[in-house]
């Protein structure tokens, strides 16, 4: 493209300054001489060109004699003669061509040089110019010029384009003819420009476009969203593999784009586009094709819509393109989409377009539209839509009564039956019943609302009851609906009930039916082998919400309230079979806390993601969100449990008014924050006061105090100004820590302090990774300790906290009796065992299934955390037991307590599975954040394999044992012994004293 | 002219930081605005040679369409490069890349290439920004970076040729699907393999079928 001057243009005196009219003048010269263009000169035309506008450009902001000579010898009519030309490799002269003139228009900033420009019609003879569009780039240069011509439409230039008494508009009527164009780019530059057009408020082209150019123009954009909307059909039906995800979402994303195209003409609120666009959106597309693909059965709707097309298609003013024609019944007669894809686009549009008369009337139809005008179909639907809406304006107060009438006699025809029965009937029996009165209702009369109603069932999977959702909670969102249309339904309904008195009261109602399946909707998602996604869960859940709550207040049901509370405790007990003394437990449940408070469910986005259109999958291979499918592996159900959970607690408290105080787990207000200044004479840190040498990875050091707090460690600097206080210099929880010695230095410590888990940051480097240097071996020691002490208790300080709000006993109030028997000293590791079992399955049943379904040695290991947790609420001896057990020094008596509960376990499911770590349980053990260096200091019980080992009932043979390990292991045996000491130094003095007689019997 | 593959980029960051200028540098090196001269462009169009391969370049400035939601959402879609661009002069161009690079996220394809631009690096002396400041933002986003000058024509020609390089490298390593027009990619003619059964808008080759005139 850059060809050096040819040999024509040297001798010609070119000016020595490039900007000024001497130039131009010069330039326009080359032009007349070169009229014809051929291989020859059309580098220096184009090189000509490129000069013309830069000059021009110059001229416009310095020298107006530039754009006078430009336009006294009509340089623009050269240009036209060029690109008329069809010989000499012209589509190379036309781009550049193009590309002047593109610099030219976006550059003027003069409005007279614009006007000149505009004024004798050049323009459009170049727009109208039939370019050689198989070009690519010259299509791409051309569409681009007429985009940057509609970025210049104003009420004063829009006539040097509208031309009202030819009715003539080329840029707009040449521009659409590429609305359809393979290119996407070109695409979006006719959106743009149609856009820019509409803009303009000039009353007379507006007609124009109305009258001459909307009706094809719509119909076929409407045309094409249908044909779309097929492919993307297909595409779902022949997909069950989640193979063409690609292709999918590049569908969905093209759906959108066509939504938000008609929604960003909609916005622009001009009433008689609007009105054109409305129609041609209903009758053509959302009513027969999105609406009656609702429901599987055949309708006289084929003939009714083919034949509304054909009147329609006879009303084309101008026809576009003529091929296009005959498709159209294609497409229609072709029928229907699949009821998920319906529902699912559905959403969409509800959610992103709110021209009111368009989705009044859609919601309108959806909702309360019966069989009889079904079967008319669009025409009729539409029809009474009208006569309705009629009726309601002639008598407001009236129409409104009889409107809701039958809705709401049935509605509380099922209240009833719910109110009397409600008392001892299952869940199922109440879903029957509450179905049931309705159903004969709602079936008959309302073919469309049914459809989504039995869509919200979920008993087999939730495919389609997440897209009910959407659908339900777009609706009863959109902004441009009226709220009398979905109350009752979709929203609360307020009645004023007023009594023979002149005091009034306010009747609250809500749709029984709705409520009574999104709830059995929740219950089946605590369920422990349901198969409903969480985002189906969480999507119900604030539907629920929107349902039952009014002016603040819960307007929920006494029967309904129960049953969310059962709900909650379901969510709570599934949830507590999870609950074990693993580190990952309680990473995973902070995780999982932290990731939810920063995705709240966004409708909107949920219904971009093409991948939830394909039936859900359990596995992460197909890279869907967690979310958006069903759990896989021991470790995703988990995570589910803990989220479920979440859920469920967040609607409990919302429904009954209440904040949460117990989550999360780590109060951000009780943290010490970097640079804070702390007291440090105060009890709470002066304890724990270490002063070291803090030396980086890259070699700085720094002098600090080492100060523990309860959930913290903290690196103070002290304060200048105060004596006695220090400044946070960096903070870290101390349940993140990772302290091991060094083995040259025995003043060393090397502390690691990994940033908590979250969602969002991919970033793992640690907050902190240091070599401290203490002042001798003693204190280098005790800083150990009370690190490796401080991580421990801090965990346990959390699990604590989890435990109570699982409601798992022990933790709150007294024990319950069944413990109190085993309290007395010295039981056997058998009854421990068994106690642990009974509250589980007392307290929940029906989790026997999961139970089961988990490897005998995860079940240990919640026995064996939520035994040390009860023990410590027991009494003080149990304390100091657990003081023991928790310690590395009774490892072994643990280990083998292990191994005989666990081959207990196992002849309990008489499974003859090993105790051993199934593949599925592995993710466990090795997600694992801490190195065994760690773990071993920890406070967790370990599992080893050794199935073989005979049970051991003794305790005292197992004291002998672990003794004898201790002696011949004496590394392990230092270091519980210094663990031990921590302990006494943190607990009270009775309990320790006990632990101290306790270890003397070893 | 025939390519072996075509990119599509898109231009975005907030009005005056030197978008179109930026592009016409790149396309048209003629306008090295020797004289006090701004002039840009909406669109452009220009061949680079990656591995000895012909690659052509399709910039498209998105500049005052941002009222319709409908027009950024596919224009985003549509490529599969963006610069982003800042002007290191004014601060707050800086501070509105965090605005625009979630938009971008939120509506691109995950492997769309963006890079980070600072414009106008020859007015160092009224710089508010500094360039640390700038390869901060990138590393943290995870964006190429570089500063740039329209005027001088300073890493102009790096910037997008940078851009192409991860992009084309992102060919090889098989991350983007290139049959699928969407993301911005396509083939060139003599590469793309014929299949004249692809449904829908999605034809390759579209330029054949003529635009509808």
């Amino acid at each position: 493209m850059f060809r050096s001057r040819s040999w024509f243009g040297g001798g010609w005196g070119r000016p020595k300054n490039p900007h000024s009219l001497e130039h131009l003048k010069y330039l326009y010269n080359v032009l007349s001489r070169n009229q014809t263009v051929s291989e020859h000169n059309r580098g220096l035309l184009v090189e000509t060109l490129r000069s013309i506008a830069e000059i021009l450009i110059w001229g416009d902001q310095n020298d107006s004699s530039v754009f006078d000579f430009f336009l006294e010898k009509n340089m623009l009519s050269f240009f036209l003669r060029i690109m008329r030309q069809r010989s000499g490799g012209s589509s190379f002269v036309c781009v550049q061509l193009l590309q002047t003139l593109n610099i030219l228009f976006e550059n003027i900033r003069n409005e007279t040089s614009l006007y000149y420009l505009l004024s004798n019609n050049h323009v459009n003879s170049i727009i109208v110019h039939k370019f050689d569009f198989s070009d690519e780039e010259v299509m791409a240069y051309y569409i681009s010029f007429l985009k940057t011509l509609s970025l210049k439409l104003n009420a004063h230039t829009i006539h040097f384009f509208y031309n009202e008494h030819t009715n003539d508009f080329p840029l707009y009527t040449e521009a659409i003819k590429f609305f359809n164009h393979p290119e996407s780019m070109v695409r979006i530059a006719v959106r743009t420009l149609t856009l820019n057009v509409y803009k303009v408020e000039d009353t007379s082209m507006l007609a124009f476009i109305r009258d001459r150019t909307a009706a094809p123009y719509f119909s076929n954009i409407v045309w094409f969203i249908g044909k779309h909307i097929q492919e993307l059909d297909n595409c779902v039906r022949n997909d069950a593999d989640h193979q063409s995800q690609n292709r999918l979402s590049d569908l969905v994303a093209e759906h959108l784009d066509h939504l938000h195209y008609l929604n960003d003409i909609l916005c622009l609120n001009i009433t008689d586009l609007n009105q054109v666009l409305t129609d041609h959106l209903l009758h053509k597309l959302l009513i027969p094709l999105y609406i009656f693909s609702l429901t599987k059965r055949t309708t006289p709707l084929g003939d009714v819509a083919s034949a509304n097309m054909n009147r329609l298609l006879q009303n084309r003013a101008l026809s576009l393109e003529n091929s296009w024609s005959p498709h159209h019944e294609n497409y229609i007669n072709g029928g229907k989409v699949s009821c998920v894809v319906a529902l699912f686009l559905l959403s969409q549009v509800f959610l992103i377009v709110y021209h009111a008369p368009l989705v009044q009337t859609l919601a309108w139809i959806i909702l309360k539209t019966d069989k009889t005008s079904y079967e008319g179909g669009v025409d009729k639907l539409l029809e009474q839509y009208s006569t309705e809406m009629k009726k309601q304006k002639q008598r407001i107060e009236e129409s409104v009564d009889s409107d809701t009438s039958t809705q709401s006699s049935s509605k509380e025809g099922s209240h009833e039956n719910l109110l009397e029965e409600q008392r001892n009937v299952t869940d199922e029996e109440k879903q029957r019943l509450a179905t049931s009165p309705s159903e004969s209702v709602v079936g008959i009369e309302k073919p469309f609302l049914e459809t989504i109603f039995n869509s919200l069932d979920c008993t087999e999977n939730d495919y389609t009851t997440l897209f009910s959702l959407c659908l339900f909670y777009a609706v009863a969102n959109n902004k441009g609906i009226r709220s009398d249309i979905i109350e009752q339904i979709l929203k609360p309904k307020k009645t004023l009930v007023s009594k023979s008195t002149n005091d009034k009261d306010i009747k609250y109602s809500y749709n029984m039916q709705l409520v009574d399946k999104i709830l059995h909707v929740v219950m089946l998602s605590c369920q422990p082998t349901c198969r409903v996604r969480l985002v189906t869960l969480e999507l119900a859940l604030k539907l629920l919400v929107q349902l039952v709550m009014c002016d603040g207040k819960c307007i929920l049901l006494d029967s309904h309230k129960l049953t969310i509370e059962a709900a909650k405790s379901q969510s709570t007990a599934l949830l507590r079979n999870f609950y074990k003394s693993e580190e990952i437990f309680l990473d995973m449940f902070e995780h999982e806390y932290c990731d939810m408070q920063k995705g709240l469910l966004n409708v909107e986005w949920l219904c971009m993601d093409s991948a939830v259109l394909l039936p859900p999958t359990g596995t992460p291979m197909t890279g869907i969100d967690f979310t958006k499918r069903l759990p896989c592996g021991e470790v995703e159900r988990a995570r589910r449990a803990i989220r479920v959970f979440f859920l469920v607690r967040d609607v409990v408290l919302t429904l009954n008014g209440e904040i949460e105080t117990q989550l999360p787990l780590t109060n951000p207000q009780s943290c010490v924050q970097i640079d804070q200044a702390l007291d440090l004479s105060i009890s709470r840190y002066n304890s724990d006061l270490i002063g070291c040498t803090v030396i980086y990875k890259d070699g700085t050091k720094m002098r600090r105090f080492l100060v523990i707090d309860i959930l913290q460690l903290i690196l103070v600097e002290p304060d200048t100004k105060r004596l006695g206080w220090g400044v946070a210099k960096l903070v870290g929880f101390l349940q993140d820590i990772e302290v091991s010695g060094d083995k040259d230095d025995s003043r060393c410590l090397h502390i690691t302090i990994h940033r908590p888990l979250s969602g969002t940051t991919t970033n793992r480097i640690p907050l902190l990774s240091a070599k401290f240097v203490f002042d001798d071996n003693i204190r280098c020691m005790a800083a150990k300790q009370r690190l490796t002490k401080g991580r421990i208790k801090a965990r346990q300080k959390k699990m604590q906290h989890i435990a109570r709000l699982l409601e798992i006993p022990g933790q709150s109030g007294p024990p319950s009796p069944a413990f109190m028997g085993a309290s007395g000293g010295g039981y056997t590791s058998r009854q421990m065992g068994r106690n642990r079992e009974r509250p589980l399955f007392n307290r929940c049943p029906g989790l026997a299934a999961p139970r089961r379904e988990s490897s005998p040695s995860v079940v240990h290991r919640a026995d064996a955390e939520a035994r040390r947790s009860r023990n410590t609420a027991e009494s003080p001896s149990r304390v100091s037991k657990l003081r023991n057990e928790a310690s590395p020094r009774t490892n072994k008596e643990d280990r083998s307590r292990d191994s005989s509960s666990s081959s207990k376990t196992r002849s309990r499911d008489s499974s003859p599975r090993m105790p051993r770590p199934r593949s599925e349980e592995i993710p466990l053990e090795l997600i694992k954040k801490a190195p065994n260096s760690v773990i071993d200091m920890a406070p967790k019980i370990s599992i080893l394999p050794r199935p073989q080992t005979p049970k051991i009932e003794c305790e005292q043979s197992q004291l002998e044992k672990s003794g004898a390990s201790r002696d011949k292991d004496s590394g392990v045996s230092l270091i519980s012994d210094i663990s031990e000491e921590t302990s006494f130094i943190a607990d009270e003095g009775d309990s320790a004293m006990i632990a101290k007689s306790f270890v003397e019997t070893i | 002219m025939s390519y072996a593959y075509l990119f599509k980029y898109i231009i975005i960051g907030d009005t005056g930081v030197g978008k179109s200028c930026l592009l016409l540098q790149f396309t048209d090196k003629r306008f090295q605005p020797v004289h006090d001269l701004t002039i840009g462009v909406e669109f452009g169009a220009r061949m680079i040679t990656i591995d000895s391969k012909q690659i052509k370049l399709q910039i498209w400035d998105t500049a005052g369409q941002e009222a319709f939601r409908s027009i950024t959402r596919s224009y985003y879609r549509g490529a599969a490069g963006a610069l982003l661009v800042y002007d290191i002069t004014r601060r707050e161009t800086f501070n509105h890349l965090t605005t625009w690079l979630d938009d971008a996220r939120q509506h691109s394809n995950s492997n769309m290439v963006i890079m980070l631009i600072g414009n106008k690096s020859d007015l160092e002396s009224r710089r508010e920004v500094k360039k640390e400041e700038g390869e901060a933002f990138a590393r943290e986003h995870g964006l190429v970076f570089m500063e740039t000058s329209a005027k001088t024509a300073a890493n102009v020609e790096e910037a997008f040729i940078n851009t192409a390089k991860e992009i084309y490298e992102k060919i090889q390593e098989g991350v983007f699907d290139i049959n699928n027009e969407a993301n911005g990619i396509k083939i060139g003619p003599q590469h793309s393999p014929t299949n004249p059964s692809l449904p829908g808008a999605t034809g390759s080759s579209g330029s054949q079928g003529g635009g509808c005139c």
